[in-house]
């Protein structure tokens, strides 16, 4: 992890502003969030679409490259990691067979409870987030 | 020093200039009247004769977003344009000087739209007056030549680090032939010397964050540290100009004083109108009227000191500007001048003209009206056109 630059004054700033990379680190943009991703392990099949297509750095993947937990401190809550996720689409697929107008999306899913128990992304309201997972 | 004399338009004179610096980085895209700056450099670069880069881009914006990238990653980077393309360029201009980055522009002063014109007046780099680019204007095709050598010295300056444009005025200068004096390439290569960059973005080992987010806690900061380094500018250019004269045997300064010394009426002016004003001087002088010059090359800094040392002892002042305002006051040079006339407490009656706009000719009968008006100025005189169709 990176220093958080020292600047006291405006004699302490490098020419043209410059910083040493990977400052980013310092910058928790996870307060920004209006819904939160929970992440399902049971339903996940590693594919890793939404590391891949995350926006930020949110989503933990191992050493061994087995995509983990989410990092809060940074997810902003977008929801592209659920859009994304292959399982998202195969879930909503399904659900269209049994009643084909049904109207479903990663964003909103999770209010069905049959999407809910398949899909292996879901956004959920920051206020469900605390209450029943425990997120901050 | 051998030096070849040859007769070079403006714009050629330009060209052969950034031959002999021979920058890393040309990124630049086509505009009259500077079309042909580049159009003669990129023969150059065809013929082997620099070792630059150029790229051709699809916008000025794109020039000069593709001479930040190439400055950031340590290259000496220079390019030109002109009017609508300096105006496209300007968003990117402020982050330029903010991240420091030394590039060098040559402008050819031209009138920006509305209603379109090529032709000269200087309201493309008055309306970029306030980006933190120094800028300095040429009179003639020798000036532009001397001081695009000695531009790359000041922004590259440890202390200084800032962008600068050097202009002519379109046609007048960027396409009438006169006599140019060139040194030889080695000693201009030797004068210039090599950049070392301070930072650079291409370099893996030592990774950094250039142009990062700044918010309310640190902007007025970097600000403030710009501000300085503006001022440096003051202290850097006398020194790179008396290097220059030591050098190629012709000194520079911030202004041009012509017949200063003993006049009494004293008018202002930039770039190739000067040339004009010299003339009427001499017919004045001769006519027995102490008339005298002030040509302004440094507009960014503001050679403030200077210019009220000179003033300060005349009766009364004409200033010209080549570029309009619309604030129903002064133009850009004169609003300046009252600025820094007052900060040095000096009262003087002043008359301000707008000429020139659109190419609009200015003649010597011209100016020698300007001075005889001055016989009658008052202090608070408001704003004339000079040769407008009344
Ligand atoms: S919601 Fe957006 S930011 Fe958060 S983990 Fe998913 S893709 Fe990344
Ligand atoms: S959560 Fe979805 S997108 Fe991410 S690895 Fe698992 S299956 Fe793939």
């Amino acid at each position: 992890m990176s220093k958080k630059p020292e600047i006291k004054t405006w004699k302490d700033i490098n020419t043209g502003g410059w910083i040493e990379s990977g400052t980013s680190e310092h910058f928790k943009t996870g307060d920004w969030r209006s819904k939160v991703p929970i992440w399902q392990e049971k339903n996940c099949i590693q594919c890793m679409q939404c590391f891949a297509f995350c926006p930020d750095d949110a989503i933990k993947v191992t050493a061994e490259g087995k995509r983990t937990g989410y990092d809060y401190g940074f997810c902003k809550g977008c929801g592209i990691c659920a859009e994304e996720c292959p399982i998202t689409a195969k879930t909503i697929k399904e659900l269209q067979k049994k009643g084909p107008n049904v109207k479903i999306d990663a964003w909103d899913g999770a209010k069905n409870p049959e999407y809910a128990e398949k899909a292996a992304i879901l956004m959920v309201s920051i206020k469900e987030a605390k209450e029943k997972h425990n997120i901050k | 020093m051998e030096k070849t004399i040859l007769a070079r338009t403006g714009n050629e004179a330009m060209a052969e200039a950034m031959r002999q610096i021979n920058p890393d980085v040309c990124a630049a895209y086509p505009i009259t009247p500077a079309t042909e700056i580049m159009q003669i450099f990129s023969g150059f670069v065809s013929d082997g004769l620099v070792k630059t880069k150029l790229i051709t881009v699809e916008s000025e914006h794109s020039a000069m977003s593709a001479c930040l990238g190439s400055a950031a990653a340590g290259a000496r980077t220079m390019t030109a344009t002109s009017s609508q393309g300096l105006a496209l360029m300007h968003e990117i201009l402020f982050i330029v000087s903010a991240l420091r980055l030394p590039i060098v522009l040559a402008d050819v002063n031209r009138a920006l739209s509305g209603p379109i014109n090529i032709h000269c007046d200087h309201s493309d780099t008055m309306a970029e007056r306030d980006t933190g680019w120094i800028q300095i204007y040429a009179e003639n095709s020798q000036e532009a030549y001397d001081l695009l050598i000695q531009a790359v010295r000041i922004g590259e300056h440890r202390d200084v680090l800032l962008p600068v444009c050097v202009s002519t005025d379109g046609f007048i200068i960027s396409h009438g032939m006169e006599r140019l004096e060139t040194y030889p390439d080695a000693e201009v290569q030797k004068f210039v010397g090599e950049y070392k960059p301070v930072y650079n973005i291409l370099d893996v080992d030592n990774p950094i964050t250039v142009g990062s987010l700044v918010l309310t806690d640190y902007y007025l900061e970097h600000k403030r540290a710009q501000h300085e380094a503006m001022k440096n500018s003051l202290r850097v250019m006398s020194e790179v100009f008396s290097e220059f004269g030591k050098t190629f045997g012709r000194t520079y300064d911030f202004c041009e004083k012509y017949r200063c010394d003993d006049a009494e009426y004293i008018l202002v002016c930039l770039s190739s109108t000067a040339g004009t004003a010299k003339a009427a001087i001499e017919e004045l002088r001769n006519q027995g009227m102490k008339a005298g010059l002030l040509k302004i090359r440094a507009f960014r800094p503001f050679p403030a000191e200077q210019i009220t040392n000179t003033l300060k002892n005349a009766k009364a002042i004409a200033v010209l500007d080549r570029s309009e305002s619309l604030s129903t006051r002064s133009g850009p040079v004169a609003t300046e001048i009252k600025a820094a006339l007052y900060d040095a407490c000096v009262n003087k009656p002043m008359q301000t003209y707008i000429y020139g706009l659109g190419g609009r000719e200015i003649y010597i009968e011209d100016i020698k009206k300007v001075f005889n008006n001055l016989k009658d100025a008052k202090c608070g005189g408001q704003v004339e056109y000079l040769g407008v169709k009344e």
